[in-house]
């Protein structure tokens, strides 16, 4: 049992199907696996065979219609809203493809911003961003708007920003997708510093290169993990 | 959820959207504003009309005395009738109810002296309810009262035209005026708005004119009010006071001079129709540019909030519960609603303050908007606008996020 409860995402036949009119998808079809604490999984496969909805679910976005699903020990069965909220906030850490910076929003308040649904006081969370702009070196951008920011550097704000809250996972969607070889290599580089704290991380990707960077590739086809 | 951080979150996302901002902010304040000017100009059209009719605004019955066609019982044509105090009495004595009345005289250029101006205008003895029959606005003081005319007293009400010429700015009330070479205290001043005609006229008690300038017991002219009386029963009360009078004063019954009675009741409903009809229309008007204006607020809320999903996938991402994402767009909505509606609403009133006294035409007068009406019209506006937010707000936290965020 000791590796189980070492395990800090652990799912149990997984299931999950979407009905669009008279049509039943069945998008998850009993998924197990078991991801430890500090390991860099990536997850591969070709579109629709899941992965989507895997990020969702393990992202706590979306719900799942049967199974179990243990985030850090705790069951993450019939969440709530709000309790999905809470947990996302503390437990998780987002990176997409497209880095998803708030346009409207400074370097720093783009980082900042998971501490502000903490409800943390505006001063002590700004403080607590730059710290985190720092260490992915970009205190000098810290006012500036994304859109006068280079797409590896808008990354490294978004990874900054998934940072702030010291979750215990951080749930990665392309992280390279949108960038080039050279920024791609700097950026894994990142993440595999911050997996080193001891940050699990689980990186979505097409790419064998980014895959042969992780500790483990989970391989997904139509709905199911390939073991062979 | 209504502490200083929210606030500020909510000020740094209105602010960073300059444009999305103003362009909602500006559909929210041309909307009050339209309702505002719409209502206003509403106004200005029925105080105008009202105005102009007012003298015939009044339901009441005319009785006048004047020259007899036919001969009759004796009498030869063309005869004056002489109506005097004596048969107006008895013809109190004949009615049930009187709702009001006055008796009018009236006495051609009497000298009129206050201090070095004089000139000449014409009196008119009333009683109290003239003020009332013939739609009179006091402008100052007091009118004749019936104590006035129970003691004769020698006061005055000055219509607008004989303050304009003997007084040159003075405030009138308490000074004495020589009417005719005889004292009497100014106790008032009036404007009849609908008659240039009555505003050259100097009202007196009925005993005391009659007294002092007929020096006889002769009475022009009867006005009675007849209230809410119904139109058919004004209509019997007419007929019966006309005979009644002919027989009286021995008047053919088929005679049309000797003796006339008008009744404007029927007038007077058709104006009353004229005015409510004016009213729908205003009120019409007022919730029709309200159902535009609402219109456009719930499209463009929803076209701002369709524009953030993406943002609002982001923040769902980043621990924000699905209530304050919605909370944050209908709290911004709502402030932005409240702000842009002031301001629409302040700069319409404004500008029907600043132009209403430039504006002096005989069917428009005084367009002006009652204040409650415009701030109901705006909380409709901002309750319309927010329910409207609501709405894209919720399929918009719907949207799984993975999804919203990644690229096409």
């Amino acid at each position: 049992m000791e590796w189980y409860l070492r395990g800090v995402i652990k799912l149990n036949n997984i299931g999950k199907s979407y009905v669009t009119g008279s049509q039943k998808l069945e998008v998850l079809k009993g998924l197990t696996c078991t991801i430890k604490k500090g390991e860099m999984v990536a997850i591969m496969g070709s579109s629709g065979s899941g992965k989507s909805t895997l990020l969702n679910i393990l992202g706590l976005l979306d719900s799942f219609d049967t199974g179990e699903y243990l985030l850090s020990g705790k069951s993450m069965s019939g969440l709530n809203e709000r309790a999905a909220a809470k947990y996302r906030s503390k437990l998780l850490g987002f990176v997409f493809q497209s880095f998803n910076l708030i346009g409207f929003k400074t370097a720093l308040e783009n980082v900042a911003l998971p501490l502000y649904y903490q409800s943390v006081p505006r001063k002590k969370r700004n403080v607590i961003a730059m710290d985190y702009l720092k260490k992915v070196g970009l205190e000098d951008w810290a006012a500036h708007l994304p859109n006068q920011m280079s797409g590896g550097q808008k990354q490294r704000v978004a990874i900054a920003r998934a940072l702030v809250a010291q979750p215990k996972v951080i749930l990665a969607d392309e992280p390279t997708g949108a960038l080039d070889s050279v920024t791609s290599s700097d950026v894994m580089k990142l993440l595999r510093e911050i997996n080193a704290d001891g940050i699990t991380m689980i990186i979505v990707t097409h790419e064998h290169d980014i895959a042969a960077l992780c500790d483990r590739t989970i391989h997904l086809v139509d709905g199911l993990i390939d073991l062979t | 959820m209504f502490n200083r951080d929210t606030w500020l979150e909510i000020a740094n996302t209105v602010l960073s959207n300059p444009m999305r901002t103003f362009l909602t902010g500006l559909s929210i304040a041309l909307g009050v504003f339209i309702l505002v000017v719409m209502q206003g100009l509403g106004f200005g059209l029925q105080n105008g009309v009202q105005n102009q009719f007012s003298d015939d605004a009044v339901n009441s019955i005319w009785v006048d005395a004047g020259r007899t066609q036919l001969a009759y019982r004796g009498h030869l044509p063309n005869r004056q009738v002489k109506m005097r105090n004596s048969d107006v009495d008895a013809m109190f004595d004949q009615m049930d109810t009187v709702h009001a009345y006055s008796r009018r005289v009236r006495i051609w250029d009497v000298v009129m002296e206050h201090e070095d101006h004089q000139s000449n205008f014409p009196i008119r003895g009333v009683d109290p309810d003239h003020l009332m029959l013939e739609n009179t606005t006091l402008t100052d003081g007091r009118y004749i009262s019936s104590r006035d005319v129970a003691e004769e007293t020698k006061v005055t009400v000055l219509g607008a035209t004989i303050v304009e010429d003997l007084y040159e700015g003075i405030d009138p009330i308490g000074t004495y005026l020589l009417i005719g070479g005889v004292q009497f205290r100014v106790v008032g001043t009036f404007d009849d708005p609908a008659s240039r005609w009555e505003n050259k006229m100097a009202y007196l008690p009925f005993t005391t004119a009659q007294n002092i300038f007929r020096s006889n017991d002769k009475v022009d002219q009867i006005i009675l009010g007849t209230g809410d009386m119904p139109i058919a029963d004004t209509r019997v009360l007419s007929d019966a006071l006309l005979s009644w009078f002919k027989d009286r004063k021995v008047v053919h019954p088929d005679d049309a001079r000797g003796v006339r009675i008008e009744n404007n009741n029927e007038e007077y409903e058709r104006f009353q129709n004229i005015f409510l009809g004016i009213e729908l229309f205003i009120w019409g008007l007022g919730l029709l540019t309200l159902l535009a204006g609402a219109v456009g607020v719930a499209n463009i809320l929803a076209i701002a909030v369709k524009e953030r999903t993406k943002e609002i996938g982001v923040r769902k991402a980043l621990g924000a519960s699905s209530i304050s994402v919605v909370g944050l767009v209908v709290q911004e909505s709502l402030a932005l609603m409240i702000v842009s509606g002031s301001a629409g609403l302040i700069t319409g009133v404004g500008l029907l303050e600043a132009v209403s006294p430039m504006i002096d035409h005989e069917y428009f007068k005084n367009p002006q908007v009652d204040f409650r009406i415009a701030l109901v019209a705006l909380v409709i506006l901002t309750v319309v606008g927010v329910v409207s937010g609501i709405g894209p707000a919720l399929r918009a936290v719907r949207i799984k996020p993975v999804e919203a965020l990644r690229d096409e």
